[in-house]
Order: structure tokens, then sequence, then C-alpha cells
């Protein structure tokens, strides 16, 4: 009994002292931005030359792709530092025969795990499906719709200074107007440096209904509300984002929405 | 059960210090072998380690879909190599410690068992002989499964799924000689984790003297220090973990190669073998066996 007693003591106290020099040192995660976003554009630089060759074309190498990361995690708010599934990258990349959009950048979700590997889920707007065509007509895997990476603990630790703006997006898929017939249009900035802030123009049936002003910050949803009543009749209205030069970008053309009539 | 001791020896002196002739070294140790060859057990634990890869493989390889939350799991269906990293990631997990455990978790308890103690200790050898003895055959045992696990494994997927280009975890494309190469180097660095597995088997065996706690408490401490080392905000308990050094390999499938974890996780399984083993010798140093 006495042996027992003896052993479960020095467990416990191997337990403490472990665990107060875990405290001591803080959460001292390897799971890093900076090493996230270089292992990143790397591992995806690699796997979009490979796509490119089963699509059959051989005029691209992982140099020539320029890509650079620019990675978040869970927001504003928290550190970029450590384990989780709410890391958020932004790619970008040169590919002259499919050009990315005006903001310049693919959203990449990643899950990264404690042994500093992790799970990469691709904009398949951008990067494609599951599986794709290749030269001879086959179905093959896709490389770059999901890929796993992995980067060293002990890697190079200082900022890559990569940074993207917000890209803001009109969420509403339908405008109601309350008693007034005003409407409150729903707006989203997406992950980037600095958040949104610009001024949004809205418009029905060709007449001005005025211009609000927003700031919105990354990773957010606002609700703008459009000072002016919608005219009766009207269908759909149509809002014009213009947004300051530093700070985030809108959707390049007028977004149209219905509007639903009482 | 009487000693046979040399007037000159005082009776107060351990047993163990009696100038007497013994067998050597060696001779314990053929006989540990020779008792474990007996083993039904023994022979089972290799037999399993020889056949059950290549049942994994063949079943795995007859997936629609692959297993993709492991890694290298995505390219498994279509690729051997990865399939063979696949059988390692799962084979870390509790796999080797168990079938490490089986033979080190018993060796030692497996006399207090049968109450054989007094008899190999006052016949045959010392204690400090004994001891090695044993530790050796633990840790050639581990080795010998780890190699027959490793090559079955290699090669069952090689000629079942093929020896395709693998893809590393920088995106990279590894030519299948290069990738033959890195997936045994990967195999091979198992061992330092798992003889530390079998050194705690070891220390568990002799401090509980019962050969269940010495087979299943291993196998929870490697999953506790699993589920530990997965845990976000208590990261700088990894590298002290063994389990860490089951996953030092992913440095040698990226570009360029990192190899820092390889050499942390050789000196972690280090320590823990050290540790493991001077405790469990101390504790049978000092133990009483007359009663026993």
């Amino acid at each position: 009994m006495r042996r027992i007693i003896i052993s479960i003591l020095i467990a416990l106290t191997g337990v403490v002292l472990l665990g107060s020099a875990v405290l001591a040192t803080g959460s001292g995660s390897s799971v890093t931005r900076p090493r996230l976003e270089r292992s990143l554009a790397t591992t995806f630089a690699n796997l979009y030359v490979e796509q490119a060759r089963i699509l059959g074309r051989h005029d691209l190498t992982p140099e020539s792709l320029h890509a650079e990361a620019m990675c978040d995690k869970h927001g504003p708010d928290v550190p970029d530092v450590g384990p989780g599934g709410d890391w958020v990258c932004l790619v970008g990349w040169d590919d002259p025969e499919r050009p990315l959009p005006p903001e310049g950048y693919g959203k990449f979700e990643l899950n990264v795990h404690s042994n500093d590997c992790y799970t990469v889920s691709g904009p398949s707007k951008l990067t494609g499906f599951l599986t794709i065509t290749d030269a001879q007509g086959r179905e093959v895997t896709n490389p770059v719709f999901e890929f796993d990476g992995c980067f060293d603990p002990h890697g190079d630790d200082s900022p890559t200074g990569v940074s993207f703006p917000s890209l803001l997006s009109l969420t509403s898929t339908s405008l109601a107007p309350d008693d007034q017939g005003r409407v409150g249009v729903q707006v989203s900035c997406g992950p980037g440096s600095g958040g949104c802030s610009g001024t949004i123009t809205a418009r029905a049936s060709g007449q001005d209904l005025g211009t609000v002003p927003f700031d919105v910050a990354e990773q957010a949803t606002a609700t703008l509300d459009v000072p002016t009543a919608v005219p009766a009749g009207a269908s759909e209205m149509t809002f014009e984002v213009t947004t300051t030069t530093t700070t985030g970008m809108g959707p390049a053309a007028a977004v149209s929405i219905v509007v639903q009539n009482p | 059960m009487t000693t046979v001791q040399t007037p000159a020896a005082a009776p107060t002196v351990e047993p163990d210090h009696v100038p007497r002739a013994r067998p050597g070294a060696l001779a314990a140790l053929r006989w540990e072998v020779r008792k474990l060859r007996a083993q039904r057990r023994a022979r089972a634990v290799l037999l399993v380690s020889l056949l059950a890869p290549v049942v994994i493989v063949v079943v795995i390889h007859g997936q629609s879909r692959p297993p993709k939350d492991t890694l290298f799991g995505r390219f498994a269906t279509e690729n051997g190599f990865a399939l063979a990293l696949l059988v390692l990631g799962f084979a870390s997990q509790w796999v080797l410690p168990l079938l490490t455990a089986i033979v080190a978790g018993d060796l030692f308890a497996s006399e207090d068992q049968h109450g054989t103690w007094k008899t190999v200790l006052t016949r045959s050898t010392s204690r400090t002989r004994l001891f090695w003895a044993k530790t050796i055959t633990a840790c050639g045992f581990a080795t010998l499964v780890l190699v027959v696990l490793a090559t079955s494994t290699i090669l069952s997927s090689m000629l079942v799924v093929g020896h395709q280009p693998l893809t590393g975890l920088s995106g990279q494309t590894i030519a299948a000689g290069e990738a033959l190469r890195l997936v045994a180097g990967s195999w091979a660095t198992m061992l330092p984790p798992t003889l530390a597995f079998t050194a705690v088997a070891i220390l568990l065996s002799v401090w509980s003297r019962n050969p269940a706690v010495g087979i299943a408490a291993p196998v929870v401490l490697g999953m506790v220090m699993q589920l530990v080392g997965a845990l976000g905000g208590v990261e700088a308990v990894r590298p002290f973990l063994v389990t860490t050094s089951f996953e030092s390999w992913h440095g040698l499938f990226t570009e360029p190669a990192f190899t820092s974890p390889l050499v942390e996780g050789l000196l972690v399984s280090a320590i823990w073998c050290g540790v493991s083993l001077t405790a469990a010798f101390v504790l049978l140093r000092r133990r009483d066996i007359t009663g026993g």
C-alpha cells in the first residue's frame, strides 16, 4: 500500500512540475503566421504547376508563378499563432492564362495541426473541383482542390510582409422595404489587411437614393441603411461600391439586388 | 531454495555479492531469448506484424474513397509509398507501443506471476545480468517486430498498389527511387520512440509485478501523450513526449527537408529510455525477493 501511495505521489509531482514548466514557458507554439505563409506559398506553387502539367500545359514553373500568401487566424482580434481549423490564407499568383479576379488573390481555408502540418481547401472557383480532366481525357484527382503540407517548426519566423486588401461583398440576396420604404443592405468584409472602408451608392429606377459611408472591420458584417425611400414599384436596386485606395476592395461592377415589394 | 555460499561470505552480505562461479552474461541472454522463442505470444506478435500489413494494404487499396484525414491518406489508394506512410502513421498511434509492450511488459512481471525470481536469481545469475539480459531481449524483439512490420508494409504496398512518384509535403514530386529511400528511412525513425516505449513497459513491468499493467499501461500512456500532443495551448509540452518523435519523419518529405525534430526525438527517446531503465534497475536491485 505504501509503495502505491509513494508511486502515485511521485507521478503527481512529475505532472505538476511538467505542468508548471509548460505554464512558465507560455504557449510557445511553433505554428506561426510567417512559417505558414512561406510554407503554403511553396506548396501551392508546386501543386499548381503539377495541376497545369496534368492539364497539358508546360509553360509554368513554381518560380514563374510568384505565389505569395497572407494568413490570418480567426479574425483580427485573435493573435495569429497556434493550431486550429480557423486559419484563412489569401494566396496570390501569376498565371498568364488564367488571371485572378481584380482583388488579386484566392481565399484558402486551412486546418493547421499542432504537429506543424496542415490541410488546405482551395477556392474551387479559381483552382477547380475535386477532379479534373487531364490532357488524355481521363478524370483525375485535382491536386490543388485539397492538399496537405508541413513546415519546419524551427523555420524562418520573420514576417513575410505580404498583404492583400479585404474584399467587400454585398451579402443580401433580396431587399424588403420597411413601412417607410427604406431598405438596409448587408455587406461583409472578407479577410485581408486593414478592413474595408469607402462609400456605397444606391440607385433604383434610375433615381439616386443617396450615398452611405462604411467602415467595416475585416471578417465582419454590417447592415448599411439607405437614407432615401425606395420608389414604389421599383423591382431592383443597384449598388456601386467605391473604396478608399488603401483599405479594401469592392465588386468591380455595380451589383443588382431584387426588391421584394409587399 | 538454499543458496550455495562459500564460507568466507558474511551472512549480512546480499547473496548477489557473493563471489562464485556464475554463467556469463551471454548465457543469461541466450536463456531469455530461448524463453521468448518458446512463447506463443511472441510468435503471434511476429506473425501479426508480418500478415496484418498485407491485409490492411489490400483492404485500403480496395476502398473507393481514400482516407483523407491522415497525412498521405489522400494518395493511399493510388500510390504505394503513400499507403506505406499511411500505415506508418496508424502504427505509430498505438500499434507499435502495443506490439513492444506485449513482450517487454511481461518479461519481468512473468517471473512474479510464476514465482520464479528466487529460482533464477539464486541458482543461475545475478540481478544485474538478468536485468540486462531481459532488457536486451525486449529491445531486440522490438527492433525485430519493427523491421518485420516495415518490410511487410513497404513490400506489400509496393506490390499491391505500385511505385508511382510521390507528392511530398511541400507539393514537390519525389521520384520513386528517392521515395522508397525516404519511406524506409521514415520507418527507421520509429525505432527510438519504440525503444522508449519498450523501456517504459519494462519499468511498469518491474514496478507493478503484473503483466497486465506492463502491457496495457504503455499503450494507454501512448494514447494520453497523443491526446496531449494534439491539444492546442499546451504545445510547450510536445517536445517532451515520446509520441512527438513518432511524427518527426514529416520533415523528410518537405523541400527543403528539415531534420531538427528527428534529432530532438532521438534525444527525448534516449532520455525516456535512460530514466525508465534506471528506475527499473534500481527497483529491481532493491526488491526483496525472498518473500515472493
